[in-house]
């Protein structure tokens, strides 16, 4: 069922929309039953994974609209200083953190971008679909979100 | 002088598993349980299901439409005896195997009046 195949990268794109939380599980909620509904007008032609995630990213995008969603994207204390605690297990955690909030600076656009890209394999051109921009504005949001995630992350790669 | 922008092609494998392990949500199979019963319970319908929905109008619709066929052209639409019997005689063709004798042409001819 498409549920068990793209439920948990549609969740990790609506993630990168509107942050950890019920919103983006609402979101792929809205999403899946949007696109079950519309299965019949699907044009069998066409690439199904792209054609679910706009859906899934258009409810997430929509919904971070209506709600006008202000998630805290202060990042904590510890972590802006760029002090990096001497227990390694917590390092891991402290990447996602950080990670987290480098993306929630993104315009939104941006994160779907990278993570449509990097994370989830999908093409430029799929993408731009997804987002109904042109390809090439897609490779400039996967530029400067990439500049900003890696540059987030450097300190952590220095001190490895 | 502005540096041109240069854009990779390919994904970066190590931003990829990061991004993912910084955005998996937790308890996934809870997650993906919870989706799957509201797809469930949204109940969209099939092309089937339409279809049954409009059954018995349909049958109403037909059975009304054979009716009034019936009506205007069904005593027409019925040939008389003698025409039926034309009708399902089978087409002959007679070929001679030689040269055909005038009476017998004139016979064959006949026979058909």
């Amino acid at each position: 069922m498409l549920v068990d195949r793209y439920g948990l990268a549609a969740r990790r794109v609506a993630r990168a929309v509107l942050g950890p939380g019920d919103d983006a599980d609402d979101a792929v909620q809205d999403g899946m039953i949007a696109a079950w509904r519309a299965l019949d007008r699907f044009d069998s032609a066409r690439s199904f994974r792209p054609w679910l995630m706009r859906i899934v990213a258009n409810a997430s995008l929509d919904l971070l609209r209506r709600r006008k969603v202000r998630r805290a994207t202060a990042v904590p204390e510890t972590i802006a200083s760029g002090g990096i605690p001497p227990d390694r297990a917590a390092e891991g955690s402290l990447v996602r953190d950080r990670l987290k909030g480098a993306l929630l600076q993104l315009p939104e656009r941006q994160r779907v971008a990278v993570v449509l890209f990097d994370a989830e394999g999908y093409s430029h051109a799929e993408i731009a679909g997804i987002l109904g921009v042109p390809e090439g504005t897609v490779r400039s949001y996967v530029f400067h979100a990439r500049r900003t995630l890696r540059g987030a992350l450097s300190e952590f790669k220095e001190d490895a | 002088m502005t540096e041109p922008v240069s854009f990779e092609s390919s994904p970066d494998a190590e931003l990829g598993a990061r991004l993912r392990s910084a955005l998996d949500g937790p308890e996934p199979e809870q997650f993906l349980a919870r989706v799957r019963g509201a797809v469930r319970a949204s109940g969209r319908e099939t092309t089937w299901d339409v279809l049954a929905r409009w059954a018995p109008a349909g049958l109403v619709a037909a059975a009304a439409a054979a009716a009034l066929f019936w009506l205007l052209l069904g005593p027409a639409a019925v040939p008389d005896p003698a025409t039926q019997l034309i009708a399902s005689a089978p087409a002959r063709m007679d070929i001679a195997p030689g040269q055909a004798e005038a009476d017998v042409l004139v016979s064959t001819l006949m026979e058909g009046r």
